[in-house]
C-alpha cells in the first residue's frame, strides 16, 4: 500500500502544470541534444543549470532528468539517418539502423527505436520504484569507511569499464580527485592549490570543467576533422512497425530492458556498455546471427531499449547512496547540492515529493517522448541538416553564456577554455574524461569520509578491512584492479577497445 | 622515447610530482589526525606511480608513433584559430561588452571552417549575437557584461 500511496504522491507532483511543463521542456531539449552530434546531455545540463535556479528543485530535477533520457531517444535518430551516433550509447545502433535506412526502412527503424525506448524506459522506472527505497534503507547502515570504500569502488568500476587503458583511466581518476580537493579545506578552512585565484577558493567548478571537457573539446575535434554530415536522402514513411517487426523485436526489447537496467546501476557508462552487451546477446541468441549488421530490426530494438533502461538504473545509486554512477548523474548530484538537498539514503524520506515526483515524471516523460518523437522526426531531420560550420559557433556561444551566467564570472570562462584545451589533448592522447569528472565530484566527499574514518580508527587503515560491508567492497576493488592482469580478461578488454575505435 | 603514451605519461608524472610537493606546505598531519595536505599528497604519489606505470607499460611495446601522427591533417590550424579567438573573446569581454565581443567572435567563427560571403557572415553574426542578447539579457536577465558602450 505504501508504494501505491507514494506513486499517487508522485503523480500528484509530476502532473502539476509547472512540473509538466518542465518535464516537456527537458525531454524536448534532451531529444534535440541527442540529435545533434557533438552536444550531449552533460553539456546541455550544465548549460541549463543556472536557469533552473529560479524554479523549484523538483521542477529542476524533473527537467534535468528529462534531458538525460530524452537524449537517449534522440541519439538513435542520427545513428539511423546519418550513421553518426548522436550519443555514445547509440554507437551500436548505427550498425543495423543505418543499413535499414539504406534499404528504405528508416521509418520502422526509427519507430521501433522509439517504441523500444518507451517500453524499456517504463520497465526501468518500475525497477527504480521498487528497488530504490529498500536500498536506501540498507544504506543507512553505512558509515564513513563504507562510504569511502564504495566511492573507491565506483571509481575503479568506471576505470575498469573504460574503453582503453585502465592505467590511463585510473590516472585520470586520480587527477580528478586532486581537482576535487582544490579550494577551501572542509575541516581547517585552509585554501589549497588556488594559485592565487580567488574564485578557486570555492573549488574547481563542475560546470566549467564539464563544458570544457565535453563541449569545447568535442567542437575542436569536429572542427579539426572538418565534420560534414550527410543525411540519408530517403523519404521516411511507415514509422509504425509491422506485425512482423514487432514479433522480431519484442524479445530483444525485453531482454535489452533487463540488461540495461541492471548494468545501468553499475557505475560507469551504463548506457554505453549495456547497448553493446544487448547487441552481443541478441547476436548470440539469434537464429541468424550472420544477418546482424545487414540491417535487421533486432539490432536496433535491443540496444536502443538497453540504453534507455540504463538511464533508470543509473538513478538508483544517486537517489539511494548519494553517489553518481556517471558524468550525467554527477551533474545531477551537483545540482541537488546547489538546491540545498543532501543526496543519500535520507533523500527519499526527507523529500518524498522530489524522489517520487521525479520518478513518475520519467514515466510521463516517456509518453511525451513517444508522442514527440514519432511525429517530429521530420523536424529532427531538418535540424540535422544544419551544416556544422554554422552549428559549431552557436554551440560555443551557448557554452560561453552558460558558464558565464553561472556566477557572472569571466574567470570561469577561462577555466572552461583551459579544460577545453586539456580535453582536446586528452582525446588526442586517448585519455578518458568520464573518470576525471566522477572523481572531481566525489573528491570532497571521499576526503571527508577518509579523514573521518582515520580519526575513528585512530589512524589505522585497518578500519576499511575489519568492518564487514567495507571489507566486501574493498575485496571488490582489489578484484577489479587485479582482473585486467589476467590474460583472458586482458584480451577481452583489448577486443572491446578495438571495437570502440572502429566505431 | 618511442610513443605518445610515454610522452603524455611524463607530463602527468610532473603534475603528480608538483601536487605531492605542494601538498607539504598545507600540512600533512598524522594518520590519526590527517591535515589539509594529506589526501592531495597521497593523490600526487598515486599519479606519479600510475604515470610511471603507463611509461613502462609502453617501454616494451611495439607501437611507435610521434606527435606528428596525431596532427596529420591540416585541420589543426582551424583548432588553433578557434582556441585563439575564444581566448581573445574572454580577455575582451569586460571591455567590449557581451554584444560587441560576441558579434566579432561569431563573425570570425562562421568563416573558420567554410568561406562564405561577408554579407551572410555579418548578418548571421548579428542575428545570433542580437538574438542571444535578447534571450539571455532581456528575458532571462542574465547580467551579461556591459562594456564601454553600456551593452
Amino acid at each position: 500500500m505504501d508504494i501505491l500511496n507514494n506513486i499517487l504522491l508522485g503523480f500528484q507532483v509530476a502532473l502539476a502544470p509547472m512540473n509538466l511543463f518542465f518535464c516537456f521542456l527537458g525531454v524536448l531539449i534532451g531529444t534535440l541534444v541527442g540529435v545533434l552530434p557533438g552536444l550531449g546531455p552533460v553539456a546541455a545540463m550544465s548549460l541549463l543549470l543556472p536557469s533552473t535556479f529560479h524554479v523549484s528543485p523538483v521542477a529542476a530535477v524533473i527537467m534535468l532528468a528529462g534531458i538525460y533520457y530524452g537524449a537517449m531517444y534522440g541519439g538513435s535518430t542520427t545513428s539511423i539517418l546519418v550513421n553518426i551516433p548522436g550519443e555514445a550509447a547509440s554507437v551500436v545502433t548505427c550498425l543495423d539502423g543505418y543499413q535499414m535506412a539504406r534499404k528504405g526502412r528508416a521509418g520502422p527503424a526509427l519507430g521501433m527505436a522509439a517504441f523500444g525506448s518507451f517500453i524499456a524506459g517504463t520497465v526501468s522506472i518500475i525497477g527504480l520504484m521498487f528497488l530504490a527505497p529498500p536500498l536506501a534503507e540498507m544504506a543507512l547502515k553505512f558509515g564513513p569507511p563504507e562510504y569511502f570504500s564504495l566511492m573507491l569502488l565506483g571509481l575503479v568500476i568506471l576505470t575498469f569499464l573504460a574503453g582503453g587503458s585502465m592505467t590511463k583511466a585510473l590516472l585520470m581518476a586520480a587527477f580528478g580527485l586532486f581537482l576535487g580537493l582544490v579550494g577551501m579545506d572542509i575541516m581547517t578552512a585552509t585554501p589549497r592549490f588556488t594559485l592565487g585565484f580567488y574564485f578557486l577558493t570555492d573549488g574547481v567548478g563542475l560546470v566549467p570543467v564539464v563544458m570544457g571537457l565535453f563541449g569545447i573539446s568535442e567542437v575542436l575535434i569536429n572542427v579539426e576533422a572538418g565534420l560534414k554530415q550527410e543525411v540519408f536522402q530517403t523519404k521516411i514513411k511507415n514509422l509504425l512497425p509491422t506485425l512482423k517487426d514487432w514479433k522480431d523485436s519484442i524479445w530483444p526489447i525485453l531482454r535489452g530492458s533487463v540488461i540495461g537496467f541492471f548494468l545501468g546501476i553499475l557505475p560507469g557508462g551504463g548506457a554505453v556498455i549495456s547497448s553493446f552487451v544487448s547487441y552481443a546477446v541478441e547476436k548470440k541468441v539469434s537464429k541468424h546471427p550472420e544477418k546482424f549488421g545487414t540491417g535487421i530490426i533486432e539490432g536496433v530494438a535491443g540496444p536502443e531499449s538497453a540504453n534507455n533502461a540504463a538511464t533508470g538504473g543509473a538513478f538508483i545509486p544517486l537517489f539511494t547512496l548519494g553517489l553518481p554512477s556517471n558524468a550525467v548523474m554527477a551533474m545531477l548530484l551537483g545540482a541537488l547540492i546547489i538546491y540545498g538537498m543532501q543526496p543519500g539514503p535520507m533523500l527519499i524520506k526527507q523529500h518524498p515529493d522530489l524522489f517520487w515526483g521525479a520518478v513518475t515524471s520519467m514515466y510521463i516523460g516517456n509518453v511525451m517522448l513517444l508522442v514527440l518523437n514519432l511525429p517530429l522526426i521530420g523536424l529532427w531531420v531538418k535540424i540535422l541538416k544544419i551544416p556544422y560550420p554554422v552549428l559549431f559557433p552557436l554551440i560555443l556561444l551557448f557554452c560561453l553564456i552558460g558558464v558565464y551566467s553561472l556566477n557572472n564570472n569571466v574567470a570561469e570562462i577561462g577555466l572552461m577554455l583551459v579544460f577545453g584545451g586539456l580535453g582536446y589533448l586528452m582525446k588526442k592522447f586517448d585519455y578518458e574524461a568520464a573518470p576525471l569528472v566522477l572523481a572531481l565530484v566525489l573528491g570532497p566527499m571521499m576526503e571527508h569520509a577518509l579523514r573521518q574514518s582515520l580519526i575513528m580508527s585512530n589512524g589505522s587503515p585497518a578500519i576499511f578491512f575489519t568492518r564487514p560491508i567495507s571489507l566486501v567492497i574493498c575485496l571488490g576493488v582489489l578484484t577489479l584492479l587485479v582482473l585486467p592482469l589476467l590474460p583472458w580478461v586482458k584480451k577481452k578488454r583489448e577486443v572491446v577497445a578495438e571495437m570502440g575505435e572502429d566505431d | 622515447m618511442k610513443n605518445n603514451d610515454q610522452r603524455s605519461s611524463l607530463f602527468w608524472f610532473a603534475v603528480g610530482l608538483a601536487v605531492a610537493a605542494a601538498s607539504g606546505k598545507y600540512g600533512l598531519g598524522t594518520p590519526s589526525a590527517p591535515g589539509p595536505g594529506f589526501l592531495p599528497f597521497l593523490t600526487g604519489l598515486v599519479m606519479m606511480g600510475l604515470a610511471a606505470l603507463v611509461f613502462f607499460q609502453q617501454a616494451g611495446g611495439r607501437v611507435k608513433n610521434g606527435l606528428t601522427d596525431l596532427w596529420s591533417t591540416k585541420g589543426w590550424t582551424a583548432v588553433v584559430m578557434v582556441m585563439g579567438a575564444l581566448v581573445l573573446y574572454t580577455l575582451l569581454l569586460r571591455t567590449l561588452g557581451f554584444l560587441l565581443d560576441t558579434f566579432w567572435l561569431l563573425a570570425f567563427l562562421l568563416r573558420v571552417m567554410e568561406p562564405r560571403s561577408w554579407g551572410k557572415t555579418l548578418i548571421g553574426a548579428a542575428l545570433a549575437s542580437g538574438g542571444s542578447y535578447i534571450i539571455f539579457q532581456v528575458w532571462l536577465q542574465a547580467q551579461l557584461p556591459a562594456g564601454f558602450l553600456g551593452f
